[in-house]
């Protein structure tokens, strides 16, 4: 299935470039056929392009690399690197000068710190020349706005619209028993929770009723995973990172005590050994039945509905027990964490940065974007308008319009991620903090550690030159709800 | 004049190791003086500055809590698994002095944790430890009649002893190893005379085993010793010197500080320090036993 679907795209790819080529100069060219001229000229380089390790990669190595070969004679080679290292690969590359890389996916809270290093190149003059900025508008604003650009210069193209978005067993919420039995107890109807209050009860009310088969939710519990969850919650119930005048950490505020502790207690109607969940747990027993509810980012969704079954590369992929029974929504508050996500970004010591940048934009296209976030085993999550809105997509599954439809909404009322000089640091002491709370420690003295750690980090880099950066990202429309 | 040189037979030795000896020094040495003197820098990932700060990077070692609290933990779990395996490994190869069938075969399936990879171990113990699909627990809820759920590598209480117990399980045919070389090097001759004359277990232990194995057994705790102090792979794929910093040895911070916080000159300045510390502790251990011998 998944060898014909690639077979198909690149035969009308092809033919589509070939057709445009005869066409010459009689109507404009899109971005992905401009790229395509333009990249001729480096027919026999090869570009190294870094990627996070696992599904990802096989978007250029199985589908966008091959194609592009054929339609250019550039040769894509692909690096993998853990999601966490990629950071520090990317800048260690630059400062060696050894020039590994041509092509970067960025994670955008790091854009500015890579940016700002010199590590990546301006893109400008690139998109200028190859007449990117009209497609660079179909990208769905919260990406566009805030994972592009560093001190007004484009230095990536959004390419990912993660997201992370509840996930339920509808049959579940549906059943009549299950209803009336909720709205007994709890005096409000059983529905997707729009409230972390609401979440707990009902995640309790299904762990009563449905253990030990089935668990009301499992999340995302390993730290690296759980602190975007934590940063979303956190804003929710009306916190702020910082005091802007001071810049001191105010993460241990009653606010943060309250959803930490919150966050501890729900882990006993939980699954037991929730506290080690990451992606891969949460997701296996969603689609195993075992949990009602999950948040996770939109790979899930698709999985879950059956999409990409069949498909050599999700052999790994449990078979889904609950296809027909998922419904989507916003996470408690409806302004979800649009956490990671990735930006395409030309390494600034590539010795073949256009030809990276044409490759970037070919991707990026609105034709050839549209397939990638289409590929059953994609990681790449729809990220612009025509994404949610293509027929093509909306018909992958029974309910996939009400997928993109929650996708979209989450991509409008999203919330950015902590970005600051230096993010990983912080996001690095959070994340001991959250393995600290799941180990049992008192939530009020571990977000005073974290608070204490947050402001020798700030003092270290600089108070005022840490202010003025996160008074910019405070001031972002997606930064707090 | 090279003549005269070349016809002295001292000098034309020391001139054929030379190279070797420049080259040496040059891999060895090169990195060693680049260390230091990044220690004195104030060197970041994250920007160009390679400006000179004295010995700033030092001064914070003294008031850097958690780097103590590393070290402490590093030298805690050094003093801890240490006895364990040197006991063990003496006990196992004891046993294997005596008459066993499939010997040899056995001794090779003993020594298979020690061939893999600390990083592979690790992963190995932490799927074991799993508290959804690891063996471990599923052994103790048959043996207690009961569905226990231990979270080994998240419990504050439970992540030292899951480490512990992984380390052991991997080193412990080390020690075996070399100790039964050592044990099947004791003069039978002596033992039989010690036990004909009438002496007890410790005496013979004392006074007959432990002057010969000495040399190899303190060899095998010194390079056990040194292995457990900068111990990095094996507690960082079973916890990543988590939860929070619960279990963040000297390496672990170490990296943390290179390659998460990006402070390399700072980092510098703490493998510095662990080398000062583990060239004290390796030369006065060497003068220990030249002084015994």
């Amino acid at each position: 299935m998944y060898a014909q679907f690639v077979k198909n795209t690149r035969h009308i790819l092809t033919a589509s470039a070939v057709c445009l080529g005869l066409l010459g100069n009689a109507q404009a060219q899109s971005a992905a056929d401009q790229a395509v001229e333009a990249a001729k000229q480096y027919s026999g380089v090869t570009l190294n392009v870094l990627y996070e390790a696992g599904l990802q990669p096989l978007d250029p190595k199985n589908f966008t690399g091959p194609l592009w070969e054929e339609l250019t004679g550039i040769k894509i080679n692909v690096i993998e690197s853990p999601v966490d290292q990629m950071f520090t690969k990317a800048m260690q590359d630059y400062r060696s000068g050894s020039g590994g890389y041509d092509l970067l996916n960025v994670i955008p809270n790091q854009l500015p710190d890579l940016a700002l290093a010199g590590a990546l190149e301006p893109l400008d003059d690139y998109v200028d020349k190859y007449n990117y900025h009209e497609e660079l508008q179909g990208i769905a604003p919260v990406y566009r706005d805030n994972q592009m650009k560093v001190e007004g210069k484009i230095y990536a193209l959004p390419d990912d619209g993660d997201v992370l978005i509840l996930y339920y067993r509808r049959d579940l919420f549906d059943d009549s028993a299950n209803q009336s039995a909720f709205q007994e107890k709890y005096g409000y109807p059983l529905a997707p929770p729009e409230t972390w209050q609401q979440f707990s009860e009902i995640g309790q009310f299904m762990t009563d009723t449905y253990a030990p088969e089935t668990y009301g939710a499992g999340l995302l519990r390993q730290p690296g995973n759980a602190q975007y969850m934590f940063q979303e919650r956190f804003r929710v119930e009306g916190g702020k990172f910082f005091d802007p005048d001071s810049m001191s950490a105010t993460v241990n505020s009653d606010i943060g005590i309250k959803v930490f502790t919150e966050m501890r207690a729900e882990n006993s109607w939980m699954p037991p050994g929730v506290e080690q969940w990451g992606f891969i747990e949460a997701f296996n027993a969603f689609l195993a039945g075992d949990i009602a509810m999950t948040i996770s980012w939109p790979p899930v969704g698709r999985w879950a509905a059956g999409y990409g079954k069949g498909t050599e590369a999700l052999n790994w992929i449990p078979e889904t027990k609950v296809a027909d029974k998922v419904g989507y929504a916003l996470p408690p508050g409806g302004t979800p964490e649009l956490a990671v996500g990735f930006s395409l970004a030309v390494a600034s010591g590539s010795a073949n940065k256009e030809a990276a940048y044409l490759f970037a934009q070919w991707m990026n296209s609105e034709e050839i974007s549209l397939q990638r976030v289409q590929l059953p085993y994609a990681l790449r999550d729809p990220f612009r308008t025509s994404h949610f809105a293509s027929e093509e997509y909306r018909s992958r599954w029974s309910n996939a319009g009400e997928y993109l439809d929650v996708l979209q909404k989450g991509a409008e009322t999203g919330l950015l991620d902590l970005s600051l000089l230096q993010t990983d640091r912080y996001e690095e002491a959070l994340r001991q903090a959250i393995s600290r709370l799941w180990s049992g420690e008192d939530a009020k003295k571990i977000l005073d550690d974290l608070a204490e750690d947050w402001d020798q980090l700030t003092k270290r880099i600089g108070v005022d030159k840490q202010k003025r950066v996160y008074a910019d990202w405070a001031s972002k429309p997606d930064a707090y709800p | 004049m090279l003549k005269t040189l070349l016809d002295n037979d001292r000098t034309f030795r020391y001139l054929l190791v030379a190279p070797a000896v420049f080259f040496i020094l040059l891999i060895g040495l090169y990195p060693f003086i680049k260390l230091i003197i990044a220690s004195f820098q104030n060197i970041s990932l994250f920007d160009d500055i390679r400006s000179f700060q004295g010995l700033l990077n030092y001064e914070r070692l003294l008031f850097d809590d958690r780097l103590w609290h590393s070290i402490v933990r590093t030298l805690l779990f050094t003093a801890v698994a240490l006895p364990i395996e040197l006991v063990l490994g003496y006990l196992l190869a004891v046993l294997f002095l005596e008459k066993i069938p499939f010997k040899a075969a056995l001794i090779s399936i003993i020594l298979l944790p020690t061939i893999i990879s600390p990083i592979v171990a690790g992963a190995t113990w932490r799927l074991m430890l799993d508290q959804r699909f690891g063996p471990v627990n599923q052994i103790i809820s048959w043996l207690a009649g009961t569905d226990v759920k231990l979270l080994w590598t998240v419990s504050a209480s439970l992540v030292w002893p899951a480490i512990l117990i992984a380390e052991v399980w991997q080193w412990t045919p080390f020690m075996f190893l070399l100790l039964y070389a050592a044990l099947s090097n004791v003069d039978r001759e002596q033992l039989e005379a010690a036990q004909i004359d009438g002496a007890s277990w410790w005496m013979t232990f004392r006074r007959i085993v432990l002057p010969a194995i000495m040399p190899v057994m303190f060899i095998a705790v010194l390079i056990r010793a040194l292995d457990l102090f900068r111990v990095f792979d094996l507690v960082w794929t079973m916890t990543q010197g988590g939860p929070g910093t619960a279990t963040e040895t000297l390496s672990i911070y170490a990296y943390q500080m290179a390659f998460r916080e990006f402070e390399i000159s700072y980092s510098a300045a703490i493998a510095f320090l662990v080398i000062f510390l583990l060239t004290v502790v390796v030369v006065a251990a060497l003068r220990r036993v030249e002084v015994s011998r």
